[in-house]
């Protein structure tokens, strides 16, 4: 504009204002046509941002603000997967072959791995004995791999050391035993494991002043030792109760507590299999306290057990003498001994049921040698005896199974304890090991355990976390868990199966057998493998050399690995009677109150005290949780005034203790019966004080330990104490709540002889049900299940599982006793009859998945709906915790998190890096205010449907199997698609014996129960 | 016999008050500052109200576990308020809506502060639907909105119906009250000095200078409004009683659930309008604005819901008894017999037996007497819903599942909380706002209409 040339005196002009304004009108004109702006601007003036870096910024500034909004938090490192370990596909689990040791049965497991890290362990389906089912204690024994109580490093004292101390004080603490003659003491458990054997041996004579001594709060030493002198053998033979038409059970719970409790249940319920074999058997039980085979009994007969030995004498004298139908010829001393007793005197004089014992007595004799009498584990030896002659003059021997088992390490008797305590405490002992046993708890106080403790040298305790021992040795040496330890065991004589690591240790922690191998080998340096390697060198040695197979050692072992279990040939010989076995029997009979120390259900010997899971399960009869008590039967409770949750004081045998009284229906009178493994005081932080220690009342004797100790004295403290119970407690004896069980069609029953009569009886109960709306139809794929009531044991096997499986938090004793535990599936138990002589039904409890759930209508937000294949879903996400839906469940099977109950139970006990390993990656973690229940195990169901889209066909319905049942030792659970009419839960759904719970609401469930059929007796009604 | 005189419509105030000194008399409260008595009465309702915010505080923190809920009870305390304030809720617009259609002159009085107590008690209800959730911040999921997850509410939950029934109660009482302000805010703005009140009652009138026209328009919408609400009263409470009849709990799931909390509802409302006003008319010198005659008739009321009430209480044991059904049976008898007896003795004696002394005149007349009464009817009804609520869910198909519910310190804390917050709305809505309706007393005096008396 600038160069454009003034013109002065323009040729020609427009207006005087031009001509005179050359100025200004030209630049207007210059200006006419412009584009844009027209003012002159100074480029210094504008803003030194360009378009361009304006727009950056702009952008920096939105993205700045946007993630200034997000919940970012440091993940910690991500390693790429790019070079991924073999076998290990993420997001799929592996399984390996192990050995469960929560208990001396050692079933076979299968432990489910993610990505490295065991979450589930079930049973090992190739394994003989437990066929592919775990107990509740197996179940849940994978939680103390990851208890934060767990000793993370080795502790001298209280304080933290390091193994290399550890090895240089034991070794030369050995040597100085040695050196003094002085005795080292190992104390263990039963001990199955042929190479654990084999170490302590070895141990013994690399340290020749060493004596093992093999003990438990409970064996089966009593039957043991009368076994021996009855048979003249250490193999005791598992009983094939499938074999048994008739079983006398005498105070032995073989479905709960005594001896391999998995291959009891299963063997005794495949005789209440409805559906392909309607011959039962029939189950007689005479105990004192309620057990859950008690509960499972066609007839129960109530007798205490310091009576048990004058019933069975009673018997045989019956059964031989009276009705001369004896299969033996009784002689001498065991003739005299047995015409003393007389049935009819017994049943009169402790006012047994007459028409029970009259049918037990015409059953045994009618099945002779297709019955067995079978005594529990806590019953004196002479019990024992007599149950053996009983056996025998029934001819009962065949049905005990070919398959025996020796312990590799006979139980101590009680004077070698007793001596090693005096020989303790005289200093004569200068090295004690604790091989994860805890006997300042488990052995009573009187004995001194703990005092003479204090008096040896150095004395090492070998567990897993503290304990009441390790708190009073010298070092506490932490051990590796079952799943990552190696071993094999003896199952049983003929099978040997296998253990191994299935993650690497966690903490610096040893197996124990590496420590004492360590040790034995004073101057080689500790490596991880040295007992793995030990372990393959027996296994080459004593197994391997035993099969005569072309494959090389390597291929063998690795297979032995793969399979957890081998079958080793079974040189069992015929058994022979000694029927002098009698001669030393003596009877007392005490009319005073006695008491029964008993096992408990899910803690063994103690050591599963701080797992929450198991201390939440309920007692199956009791349904307490968190606690034992003093059970006592309703008339001895109101002779003596006691009420439930009274706090009472028994004294016997110069002890005394003070526990929470419970009235448990169905128990023996002037009896008291209480479970051992409570009341640890050095547990950690969920098992320490929980419940009672009654291990104090344990009698010591001088030949056998006792556990029914006569003439006790209880009184009143006027204190009371409050027992969390799953289930309220209703008199049973109250009309007004009486039988609502029968009533409601809750419970559905009959005898096996009205279902031979009339299989269809139970239509009598049907409803005729319309809809008012058009049902929904149901094409193609529909879940379901079964649950046959005359399999079920109520064993909780399943609960826990479940627990497991679907990462159900532990809520903590307060919170059951609010009524809000958690468990998406339990065990309701009913009775009826009789207070004394009641009834009892169980029925496991879970999400029925009606078709016309009632809780999907009164949900506000849709957050609980159907899915087309029929199940009830939950959106947690979309959950704001209304309630209305558990409100609206006829079967109360919704489950409300209260808290966020992994922060709330123990101040966050198992909310940590460690136990977040052990949730199934598979199920959502729910939080606070979200309400949960069973889905039917929905993952697995996915998992099929992946697999069945992956091969390209159709989803198979019996593919699919829930926790619950692959856990069930019974096989009572069945899952599937009920519009597959070939599946087996179809067959079930449309069995005659089928009913569905509250049938009458029309809410149409998808579980099925099958009507339990009582084996009561019909040949004389 | 006393013979009475029916040609003659008895005054509904009384002393015959010039307009003027109607005016001064009402609008006194709100142009002297607050005495002593009130800051006393004011920081004990604050105090309650404090006690309540830290108790949904904890509840907020900890979560719902702090209460008594537990497994088969999973509704508690909250739901128990909620059902009770709503109920409370429920005499406002009975007394303003339905008694102006029926032309119940003697509703002028009492009117304005019965509205006031509708909508304070329907927004102490409305916490409860909220915070009883287990997650509170996602209490918005209940709401119908458009959002990225293309997820809608459901459409067949009686908690929804609560939600639409429950906030359009509120809308509409609220209108109803502002409207029925206007003229009344048009006078304090006429009356008062102080520029700052006078702005606000400036916004607050509309512009209104009484003219006739809008007198007319105003008599028009008050009609509609009128109308409008009538149904709402009605519709309120039955669909709050879905809320257990839809269900198949037994003694939730009964057809009688909608007119019985409905009756409930008026007869808890009027006790409780009744208790406030006896305060009211003695403290502010309404007593012959709010007559005792009006007392009386109110009396009446509460004697007649408390009948239906009793007649609903008989009715459901008749019909669990004739339904044949067994767990049906099961749960009214254990409400009687069972472990909460106590509560359901409570609940009869207070709401069926004590409102029928008010058969007796004296009774209904004599001022201690029926505030006693009325209180016991509130505490009745409280109870009701405690057993409606709590005894149907503690013991209902499965025995396995059944427990008893206590209630814990957090949900007593709530609980008086709500009664802290309703009544520090009270005791601000005297001191701001005029508890009685200018305008419509003035209606009613007994010179405002043209009458041939003295003619």
């Amino acid at each position: 504009m600038s160069d454009n040339k003034k013109v002065t005196n323009p040729n020609f002009w427009r207006s005087l204002k031009e001509y005179h304004d050359n100025d200004a009108v030209f630049t207007a004109k210059v200006n006419e046509f412009n584009e844009g702006v027209t003012d002159e601007f100074d480029p210094s003036e504008i803003s030194p941002v360009s378009r361009r870096k304006f727009l950056a910024l702009l952008s920096a500034s939105a993205a700045f603000a946007v993630t200034s909004c997000t919940d970012y938090r440091d993940k910690g490192e991500i390693i790429p997967y790019t070079k991924r370990p073999e076998g290990v596909l993420p997001g799929k689990p592996n399984f390996y072959a192990s050995t469960c040791t929560a208990c001396e049965q050692n079933c076979g497991i299968l432990v489910k791995t993610r990505e490295g890290r065991p979450v589930k362990v079930d049973g090992n389906p190739d394994h003989p004995i437990n066929k592919g089912k775990l107990c509740t204690t197996g179940q849940a024994s994978i939680l103390n791999l990851y208890d934060p109580d767990r000793l993370q490093y080795p502790l001298k004292g209280k304080s933290k050391t390091d193994w290399n101390e550890v090895d240089s004080s034991v070794i030369s603490s050995f040597k100085k035993s040695i050196s003094e003659g002085k005795e080292i003491a190992v104390l263990t458990g039963l001990i199955t494991s042929p190479t654990t054997s084999k170490l302590l041996n070895d141990f013994v004579n690399a340290f020749p002043t060493s004596r093992v001594y093999s003990y438990g709060l409970f064996t089966n030493k009593n039957r043991l030792d009368a076994w021996k002198e009855s048979y003249g053998s250490d193999s005791l033979p598992a009983v094939d109760f499938d074999k048994a038409d008739v079983i006398l059970s005498l105070d032995s719970d073989f479905l709960g507590r005594d001896g391999s409790t998995i291959e009891n249940m299963r063997k005794y319920s495949s005789r209440r299999d409805v559906l392909n074999n309607s011959n039962f058997n029939r189950l007689y039980v005479a105990e004192g306290g309620m057990s859950l085979t008690g509960m499972n009994a066609d007839y129960r007969l109530r007798v205490k057990p310091n009576l048990q030995l004058e019933f069975v004498l009673s018997l045989a004298n019956e059964i031989a003498l009276k009705r001369n139908a004896s299969e033996i010829d009784l002689s001498g001393n065991t003739l005299s001994l047995v015409s003393k007793y007389s049935l009819n005197e017994f049943v009169e004089k402790y006012s047994l049921n007459e028409k029970y014992v009259n049918n037990l007595v015409f059953d045994l004799i009618q099945n002779k040698g297709n019955a067995i009498v079978y005594a529990g584990d806590t019953l004196s030896k002479e019990t024992h005896l007599a149950v053996n002659l009983l056996n025998e003059i029934l001819g009962n021997t065949p049905v005990y199974s070919n398959s025996t088992t020796t312990f590799q390490k006979p139980i101590v008797s009680t004077i070698e304890i007793k001596e090693l305590i005096s020989k303790m405490n005289s200093g004569k002992v200068g090295v004690v090991i604790h091989f994860d046993t805890n006997p300042v708890y488990h052995l009573p106080k009187d004995l001194g355990y703990t005092e003479s403790l204090s008096k040896v040298n150095l004395s090492l305790t070998f567990s897993q976390s503290v304990n009441e021992t390790s708190v009073n040795s010298n070092y506490t040496l932490p051990i590796h868990n079952d799943l990552e330890s190696w071993n094999d065991f003896l199952t049983r004589d003929n099978i040997y199966s296998l253990q191994q690591p299935v993650i690497a240790p966690l903490f610096d922690s040893r197996q124990k057998e590496s420590a004492l191998l360590r040790w034995i080998n004073e101057n080689d340096n500790y490596s991880e493998d040295i007992y793995h390697k030990y372990l393959m060198n027996n296994f080459e040695k004593n197994i391997y050399s035993k099969f005569d197979t072309p494959t090389d050692f390597k291929t063998f072992w690795y297979t032995s690995l793969h399979d957890g279990v081998l079958e080793l040939k079974n040189n069992s010989s015929p058994l022979s009677f000694n029927s002098n076995s009698l001669n030393n029997i003596k009877v007392e009979s005490n009319n005073a109150i006695t008491l029964h120390l008993q096992k408990n259900y899910f803690l063994g010997d103690g050591r599963f005290a701080n797992n929450g899971w198991l201390q939440e399960t309920p007692h199956p009869v009791s349904k307490i949780a968190w606690d034992n008590y003093a059970a006592v039967s309703p008339s001895t409770a109101s002779k003596l005034s006691i009420e439930n949750d009274d706090v009472i004081k028994i004294e016997a045998d110069g002890k005394q203790i003070e526990i929470a009284a419970f009235v448990q229906p169905g128990m023996a009178d002037d009896l008291i019966v209480i479970e051992l493994g409570y009341g640890r005081t050095e547990a950690g932080d969920v098992g320490s004080n929980v419940g009672f220690n009654a291990n104090n009342f344990i009698v010591y004797g001088n030949d056998s330990v006792k556990y029914n100790l006569d003439d006790v004295n209880i009184s009143r403290t006027g204190k009371r104490y409050a027992l969390a119970s799953t289930q309220e407690h209703h008199a049973i004896d109250d009309t007004f709540v009486k039988d609502f069980h029968y009533i409601r069609k809750i419970i559905q029953e009959g005898t096996l002889q009205e279902y031979k009569e009339n299989p269809k009886f139970l239509d009598k109960n049907k409803y005729d049900i319309f809809d008012i709306t058009q049902p929904h139809i149901y094409e193609g794929l529909k879940w379901g299940m079964a649950i046959d009531l005359n399999k079920c044991t109520s064993c909780a096997a399943c609960v826990t599982s479940c627990n497991v499986e679907n990462n159900v938090p532990v809520v903590g004793k307060e919170q059951v006793a609010m009524g809000r535990e958690m468990q998406w599936m339990r065990i309701d138990r009913y009775y009826s009859g009789t207070p004394e002589e009641p009834v009892v039904s169980a029925q496991p409890m879970l999400c029925q998945h009606c078709d016309n759930a009632p809780c999907e209508n009164v949900c506000p937000v849709n957050a609980t709906n159907h899915s087309s294949d029929g199940l009830n879903q939950m959106a947690y996400n979309r959950c704001v915790g209304t309630r209305y839906c558990a409100n609206n469940c006829p079967y109360k099977v919704r489950r409300f998190n209260f808290y966020n109950f992994r922060d709330h139970f123990a101040n966050a006990y198992y909310e940590n890096d460690l136990t977040a390993l052990v949730n199934n990656p598979e199920v959502t973690v729910r939080s606070r205010g979200v309400m949960e229940k069973c889905t039917f195990c929905v993952q697995r169901i996915m998992d099929e449907r992946e697999n069945a889209i992956r091969e390209g066909r159709e989803i198979i319905g019996d593919n699919v199997k829930t926790a619950c049942q692959v856990a069930c030792p019974t096989d009572a659970i069945v899952f599937g698609n009920i519009n597959d009419s070939k599946s087996d839960v179809a067959k079930y759904r449309n069995h005659e014996l089928g009913y569905h719970v509250l049938e009458s609401l029309n809410v149409r469930p998808n579980v099925t129960y099958l009507a339990k059929l009582r084996n009561t007796h019909s040949e004389e009604v | 016999m006393q013979t009475v005189d029916y040609s003659q419509e008895l005054a509904v105030i009384e002393k015959r008050p010039s307009l003027r000194e109607i005016d001064e008399i009402i609008s006194k409260p709100l142009e002297t500052k607050p005495d002593k008595k009130y800051y006393l009465a004011l920081s004990i309702t604050v105090t309650m109200l404090m006690i309540g915010v830290v108790g949904l505080g904890l509840s907020f923190y900890y979560g719902t576990g702090l209460w008594g809920n537990n497994n088969p009870v999973g509704w508690g305390f909250p739901i128990v308020n909620f059902v009770f304030w709503v109920g409370i809720g429920h005499a406002g617009t009975l007394i303003s809506a339905i008694l102006f259609l029926f032309r119940q002159k003697w509703r002028t009085g009492i009117a304005r502060f019965a509205e006031g107590m509708t909508i304070f008690a329907v927004m102490t209800a409305g916490i409860f639907p909220l915070i009883h959730v287990g997650r509170p911040w996602l209490a918005g999921y209940l709401f119908p909105y458009p959002n990225q997850h293309s997820l809608w509410v459901n459409f067949s939950s009686p908690l929804l119906w609560d939600v639409f029934a429950v906030s359009t109660y509120f809308t509409v009482s609220l209108i109803f009250w502002y409207v029925g302000l206007i003229p009344d805010f048009a006078t304090l703005r006429d009356r008062t000095k102080n520029k700052i009140k006078k702005l606000t009652y400036s916004v607050f009138s509309l512009g209104w200078r009484h003219s006739n026209r809008h007198w007319q328009h105003y008599e028009m919408v008050y009609l509609i409004l009128a109308g409008f609400a009538t149904p709402l009263v009605l519709s309120v409470h039955t669909i709050v009683s879905f809320d257990f009849a839809i269900s198949i709990i037994p003694g939730w799931h009964t057809t009688i659930f909608p007119p019985y909390f409905v009756a409930g509802a008026v007869f808890s409302g009027f006790a409780m309008v009744q208790n406030v006003l006896i305060f009211i008319r003695k403290i502010f010198n309404f007593e012959h604005i709010i007559t005792l005659d009006t007392l009386e008739k109110m009396n009446k009321i509460i004697l007649l819901t408390g009948s239906m009430v009793g007649y609903a209480y008989a009715m459901e044991f008749f019909i669990a008894w004739y339904s044949g059904v067994q767990p049906e049976q099961f749960a009214f008898i254990n409400r009687a017999f069972g472990p909460y007896a106590w509560a359901y003795w409570i609940m009869v004696t207070c709401n069926v037996v004590f409102p029928q002394l008010f058969w007796i005149k004296k009774i209904r007349r004599t001022i201690p007497v029926m505030f006693a009464i009325a209180v016991l009817v509130n505490v009745g009804m409280w109870f009701e819903r405690f057993v409606i609520t709590v005894t149907s869910l503690s013991r209902d198909y499965l025995p396995s599942s059944w427990a008893y519910y206590t209630p814990t310190l957090t949900d007593f804390a709530i609980l008086i909380g709500s009664f802290g917050l309703f009544f520090t709305l009270m005791l601000l809505f005297t001191k701001t706002l005029p508890v009685v309706s200018i305008a419509e007393v003035k209606a009613v005096l007994e010179d405002a209409q043209p009458s041939h008396k003295d003619h």
